[in-house]
């Protein structure tokens, strides 16, 4: 039997539709049993070309706001001709994903607790430090951070705290994580719009090792999520677009929040603090890697050691209040309200400060679609 | 020289491809994903292997079902009142504003060459705690203090959809007066009707499709809605597309993500030929 040609038509679409999904999950031609960091070093090793023979442009995978100059303001300053670019995401799963949808960045950035991911799926090439001019000035704990297997894949870059941001005329002095479960904020709390997040939060509470969670013990923070949901005004998702609004305005009393935030309400003379919970504040520490499939690795190598040259490190501190990877400039600084916001004059403040752990993979999947169970409840 | 067919086929492909390649190319990748087993993204490292996996779990998952009938429920009170709310304007325009109406129509379209998500923004700051609604209710003396619930609430979220939809859903009630015949009001008239029988026995049955198109119009896109939620919702107002947003972003969870898009697709084309059957288009179309 002969379809009519509008049958005929939509029968080819349709097809053509299903073999690019079935494409799209084999486009990386490897099998999983080849997805280990050795054999993505073994793949991926730096092209050894010179920057100067490479394509003259950079693409790279950012996070909303980081395509500010001021943020890489050195590397333009010496490359005024090459035309950089930028893509986003607005979470770590997303940068990732697009990481494995095959985004054409040469350079990507995420946060502590997923490294592990770009190297085992072979999405990031090596990094030879010894290129790096700026390198020496990386405390080494830092520097560490980039490295799996002893083989440096990430250059770290910007860092800071996670606490609670609190109102100091509405609240009385915040001592524990648990505050944003406290229902005499109802209305006024705002918890960032994220499972980890969430997950890490509650295993601050309990004192529980977030990486060796039982299922009674997710369990029970997923019960408790959905028990405080209602407590919230709304899940924030952009620091300085949903929160920082709110808390200066007055709305928002308790928040789950990055110390930019702060620092940013402080500034203005907001009547507002940053808590040194009991159980320890969180600190987390933004990567950069170089993507396996980089046209331009050298370039992208350059642009990585300009970002941590004293310009644009100093732009991260000053004007957005994030900490950053040169430890000359983190040492030179004398605000008070950057001593404050990165608890300068606390020397024992990193002794009691958790960082976030790698998680794996199912750990990853099962907090993020807990979080999004909550969210539905 | 292309016969009658030929040229029908010519006329026809383009904007049949366009649509078949933006539209139902994505729609079959989405079902495609939505069949995939495992949680991954578009991982190069995952087999293809054809599972309802997806579709178990969404099941086993009363909350998503729970939001998913809820959020059908605001999408329907949205777009019952955005037609009603609209209907006057249509009828203002139709059957009043004269001459006026190329002005007043455009009037109504004004608010569209504003972004979409500036005049959500807009409602933000009307239903904040110093914003519009509460500077005019303390100015009147009926509170003391901001209410806070005005906004990151469901009833906000219907708020600002409301007034989002309203110029969209006076559009087909205006094309469907325009097209009564002023004839059938005149013989109406004659045989003692009077104003209000003529409105209610001639316009509204002859309006009524384009109220039904209004209402089907405003429904299907607000179902899957997720900006206006994210933004004046909080998390009272969290929607069904909220959450498949999330899997897509938040989750890296793109399967799970296109079952759930797939199941709020099926479920709306069911409401709507539900309605269309109850209602009995064609009669009210004959």
């Amino acid at each position: 039997m002969r379809l009519p040609y509008p049958a005929r038509f939509l029968t080819v679409l349709l097809i053509i539709g299903f073999v690019l999904a079935a494409c799209a999950t084999q486009s990386g031609d490897g099998s999983p049993g080849e997805s280990t960091a050795e054999s993505a070093a073994e793949t991926s090793a730096p092209v050894p070309t010179a920057a100067a023979e490479e394509p003259n442009e950079l693409l790279v995978l950012e996070w909303g706001g980081y395509e500010a100059e001021d943020f890489w303001t050195d590397f333009k300053s010496g490359h005024p001709d090459t035309d950089v670019t930028f893509e986003f995401g607005d979470t770590d799963a997303n940068i990732l994903a697009q990481m494995q949808g095959g985004s054409q960045a040469d350079i990507f950035h995420f946060y502590t607790g997923w490294q592990q991911f770009y190297v085992d799926e072979g999405l990031v090439q090596e990094i030879d430090t010894s290129k790096l001019t700026n390198w020496d000035k990386v405390p080494v704990e830092y520097q560490e951070l980039g490295q799996i297997d002893g083989k440096q894949y990430f250059v770290p870059w910007d860092w800071g705290f996670t606490s609670i941001l609190y109102n100091t005329e509405q609240v009385d002095e915040v001592t524990s994580w648990d505050a944003l479960f406290n229902e005499d904020y109802a209305g006024h709390i705002s918890m960032w719009n994220d499972g980890p997040g969430a997950v890490a939060v509650s295993s601050y509470i309990n004192g529980w090792d977030e990486t060796a969670l039982t299922d009674d013990q997710l369990a029970q923070i997923e019960q408790d999520w959905i028990d405080q949901k209602p407590l919230n005004a709304f899940y924030w998702s952009g620091e300085y677009t949903d929160l920082c609004p709110a808390v200066q305005d007055g709305t928002i009393w308790v928040a789950y929040a990055w110390q930019g935030c702060y620092a940013t309400a402080l500034a203005a003379g907001d009547p507002v603090a940053y808590a040194n919970p009991e159980e320890g504040r969180n600190s987390w520490v933004g990567l950069y890697g170089i993507s396996a499939d980089s046209d331009s690795p050298e370039l992208a190598l350059e642009f990585l050691d300009q970002k941590l040259a004293e310009t644009s490190c100093a732009n991260a501190v000053t004007l957005f209040y994030y900490g950053c990877a040169n430890g000359d400039v983190m040492s030179s600084i004398d605000d008070p309200v950057l001593i404050e916001a990165f608890g300068l004059d606390d020397p024992s403040i990193l002794e009691s400060t958790n960082f976030t752990p790698l998680v794996t993979e199912e750990q990853r999947e099962a907090w993020t679609a807990m979080w999004e169970r909550v969210q539905a409840n | 020289m292309l016969g009658r067919r030929g040229t029908l086929r010519f006329l026809v492909t383009p904007p049949v491809a366009w649509l078949a390649l933006f539209f139902i190319v994505p729609l079959a990748l989405i079902a495609a994903f939505s069949l995939r087993a495992g949680s991954g993204a578009v991982g190069p490292d995952e087999p293809w292997l054809a599972s309802v996996d997806q579709y178990a779990e969404l099941a086993g998952t009363p909350a998503f079902l729970r939001l998913l009938g809820l959020s059908v429920l605001v999408a329907i009170g949205v777009a019952a009142l955005a037609t009603l709310l609209a209907y006057p304007i249509a009828y203002f325009l139709a059957f009043r504003a004269g001459r006026r109406a190329s002005l007043y129509l455009t009037l109504l379209l004004v608010p569209f060459a504003v972004s979409y998500l500036l005049r959500v923004m807009a409602w933000k700051l009307m239903l904040g705690p110093e914003g519009g609604v509460n500077s005019l209710l303390s100015f009147l003396g009926l509170t003391d203090e901001p209410i806070q619930l005005l906004l990151y609430s469901r009833p906000a979220v219907i708020i600002t959809l409301v007034y989002v939809w309203i110029p969209f859903a006076a559009l087909p009630i205006y094309a469907a007066m325009q097209r009564i015949d002023r004839h059938q009001l005149e013989a109406a008239a004659d045989l003692g009707a009077g104003p209000w029988s003529r409105f209610w026995r001639v316009t509204v049955p002859l309006s009524l499709p384009g109220a039904l198109v209004t209402f089907f119009m405003v429904f299907i896109p607000t179902v899957g809605e997720y900006v206006t939620p994210a933004l004046v919702g909080g998390t009272d107002g969290i929607m069904y597309g909220n959450i498949i947003q999330g899997f897509f972003t938040r989750s890296a969870n793109w399967p799970l993500g296109s079952a759930m898009a797939m199941t709020m697709l099926v479920l709306t084309l069911a409401v709507v030929l539900v309605g269309l059957r109850v209602v009995n288009l064609r009669r009210v179309l004959s």
